[in-house]
């Protein structure tokens, strides 16, 4: 990393408008394009912090700010237009979470990094309407809740229920979501409203290490720790009727259940694997990068190509995971209500992954060209018309669902033609961290958290206390701040707002 | 397999179904009911695992967690590289649960391979995370390293500790991945410490 004073990097950075950054070439070495960030007045003070903390000679620990990882990106082989940083943008590992970037997949030299996907492979949102309306799910709630508690096993060390065999593993892996329809799971109508339609046909088992799917099979069906969560919500504000309408949504008060979960220890694994594989690549094709973190592999290089199709193995295992869990959150509800997810209109509005690299045909510079997108803490948002979004979205755009934290709003956004341009249909995917886990331990408790979401009328149910404090809304950035960001930067419309009433979480 | 009897319908398979599951089958047992904290006696030495009394002391504690944005950095130390390591290992899985509710009823031996110091710890904890997330679901209250070969990278450890048990450990945070970002070992003669950033 290149050490300047905090003065000294200023200089590479240039307002474009009130909503968006950019980082000029230089500011990190070898930058190929140039680094753009999107960020209102209130989150550019953080971004900004986070670079002054940097700065502070003698540091030993420490970690990149999220500036410096947009630049490196940058700077890796093969990358087009720009590396782009997200309202929600932080620090992560090697990209930074909330950073974009495409490669030329008629370059030779450009790469794929396992980094710009990040360990939880298709980590996603997953929402699903009801009829229900808040009137008549408020009484009910604890209930509820608790039903959603014992049917979903959630946190460290749970194991999942969904009978599996090594078998049905690789089935499962292979087929992605058609393997939940085959085996009952879901309903037909669910694939149509996923992305891939739920199944990445490029995924190859054989590519997958015998470790991760050792890991993986006792996993399968489990939500996880971390900031994964299930949540029952009511719409609480519709911006776009019209929009709003095609997804299902009829009124406020309207009663949803949002899932947030991802591939689990498979996709862990896999990404570990990868990393391990090209380090070797690096050395072998001498490709230099900036961080000994984005370690990356030429795309049509074995690794590579490897990596490619065991990411899409976990990209369907997370699919056949949110679909177990679809399962069991209409077994809740069917429970608590007496009648079937059927009449409960218990449909999917949508799937979005937020930790993924897809080949996408994008224009650059007024030409068509086929990309490998990498997108990490990030979400496909397509505009109308695209020729791979369900017939339903045709004339909305694509839905994108924007989940909140523990307590706070979560909101469904449109894709549109201004956000295919700028970022290659890119958008926020959440509200990103603001305080470190150890600092929100030291300055919450987790009483307080959990009084003030009692106050709020939330029913929470968590496997592990220190999670609440790690967890708090306080410990984020706000989300609001964040899809206003999108909404005002043209990347994504405003669509529909969501307000929590029970949380599960790992 | 047969129907819930508390439903008439099979909800599993909206119309005709194959095969349902009953849905009674998914309620779990009731989680939070730990039992009662005992450190003082440690209950050892089954049909299987045989421990001497070396064994069984408990090592002290020498390490932190420090700030990351996302994830948590564990820093360890030692009078050795060896016990710093040792430490690390114990500080990811004081992450996963209370470790005090942890016994020492069994042990698995786990070896590591790397190319440099670094990615040696990198595989050594990746290893020991491997046995947490899969058989024999291992959460390590101890862990003690038999060899430490700095020259060739190679670790022979052996973690003690018990099967993961939802009803008897609390849960904490899942550790994901490890990762090499910002990963440091510092071995001097005055100070041996590693730095590591676990993916939460």
């Amino acid at each position: 990393m290149v050490v300047r004073d905090y003065n000294d990097e200023l200089k590479y950075l240039e307002r474009i408008d009130a909503n968006s950054w950019r980082i000029k070439k230089g500011f990190q070495p070898n930058m190929n394009v140039e680094g753009v960030f999107y960020v209102n007045s209130a989150l550019e003070k953080l971004m900004f912090d986070e670079l002054r903390n940097a700065c502070r000679p003698g540091m030993v620990g420490g970690f990149l700010p999220g500036m410096k990882q947009i630049a490196n990106v940058a700077a890796l082989p093969g990358i087009v237009h720009r590396s782009i940083g997200l309202p929600d943008v932080h620090s992560g590992y090697g990209f930074a979470i909330g950073n974009m970037a495409a490669f030329d997949m008629n370059d030779p030299l450009s790469i794929v990094s396992p980094g710009g996907v990040g360990f939880d492979i298709n980590c996603g949102v997953r929402l699903l309407r009801t009829n229900l309306f808040e009137k008549d799910v408020q009484p009910v709630k604890e209930q509820l809740a608790q039903s959603m508690f014992d049917h979903i096993p959630v946190g460290v060390g749970s194991k999942g229920i969904i009978p599996m065999t090594a078998t049905n593993l690789e089935e499962a892996l292979e087929m992605g979501m058609d393997w939940s329809l085959r085996e009952g799971y879901i309903w037909a109508e669910d694939k149509e409203h996923c992305e891939e339609y739920g199944r990445m046909l490029n995924a190859d088992p054989s590519k997958v290490s015998m470790r991760a799917k050792k890991r993986g099979l006792p996993q399968l069906g489990t939500l996880g720790a971390g900031n994964h969560y299930a949540e029952i919500q009511v719409v609480d504000e519709i911006y776009d009727k019209w929009a709003a309408s095609k997804m299902g949504i009829e009124d406020k008060g309207q009663v949803c259940v949002m899932i947030h979960s991802g591939s689990r220890g498979f996709g862990h694994q896999v990404a570990t694997d990868a990393l391990v594989q090209m380090e070797k690549a690096m050395k072998r094709d001498n490709i230099e990068t900036n961080d000994r973190q984005l370690a990356c592999a030429r795309i049509n290089s074995q690794e590579g190509q490897d990596y490619l199709k065991a990411m899409a193995a976990a990209a369907n295992f997370a699919w056949v995971n949110r679909s177990s869990m679809t399962f069991l959150s209409r077994q809740a509800f069917a429970k608590q209500f007496h009648m079937t997810p059927d009449d409960l209109d218990m449909h999917v509005i949508y799937d979005v992954s937020h930790n993924i690299a897809k080949v996408e045909e994008h224009v650059v510079d007024g030409k068509q060209k086929t990309l490998l997108v990498h997108r990490k803490g990030s979400t496909r948002a397509f505009p109308p018309h695209h020729p791979l979004i369900p017939v339903d979205y045709q004339l909305t755009g694509q839905p994108v669902l924007i989940g909140g934290t523990m307590g706070t709003c979560s909101y469904v956004l449109t894709g549109t033609e201004q956000g295919m341009q700028q970022t290659f249909g890119s958008t926020c995917h959440g509200a990103g961290r603001a305080l470190s886990r150890a600092k929100s331990r030291r300055n919450l408790e987790y009483t307080d958290v959990l009084n003030k979401l009692q106050q709020q009328g939330i029913a929470i149910r968590v496997a592990s206390l220190k999670l609440v404090m790690e967890e708090a809304p306080e410990s984020y950035k706000n989300v609001t701040d964040v899809v206003d960001t999108c909404h005002a930067a043209g990347i994504s419309k405003k669509c529909i707002k969501l307000r929590p009433i029970a949380v599960i979480k790992g | 397999m047969k129907n819930c009897p508390a439903l008439s319908y099979c909800f599993l398979h909206m119309r005709n179904c194959r095969s349902t599951p009953c849905c009674c089958l998914l309620i779990r047992r009731h989680r939070n009911t730990y039992p009662s904290l005992n450190t003082s006696t440690m209950s050892l030495a089954t049909a299987q695992y045989e421990f001497t009394d070396e064994e069984t002391q408990l090592p002290p504690i020498k390490y932190e967690y420090l700030d990351h944005t996302a994830d948590v950095q564990l820093h360890a130390w030692g009078d050795s590289l060896q016990e710093a390591f040792e430490q690390c290992a114990m500080a990811m899985f004081a992450y996963m649960t209370d470790i005090e509710y942890v016994d020492l009823q069994e042990a698995h031996k786990i070896e590591a391979q790397g190319d440099d110091l670094e990615s040696l710890l990198f595989h050594f904890l990746d290893e020991f995370l491997f046995l947490f997330s899969c058989e024999p679901f291992l959460i390590a209250r101890k862990v003690k390293i038999i060899e430490f070969d700095s020259e060739n990278f190679r670790i022979v450890a052996k973690g003690y500790g018990e099967k993961f048990d939802l009803s008897k450990h609390p849960q904490g945070t899942e550790v994901k991945a490890i990762t090499y970002s910002n990963l440091q070992v510092h071995d001097k003669e005055e100070s041996h410490e590693v730095f590591v950033i676990i993916d939460i």
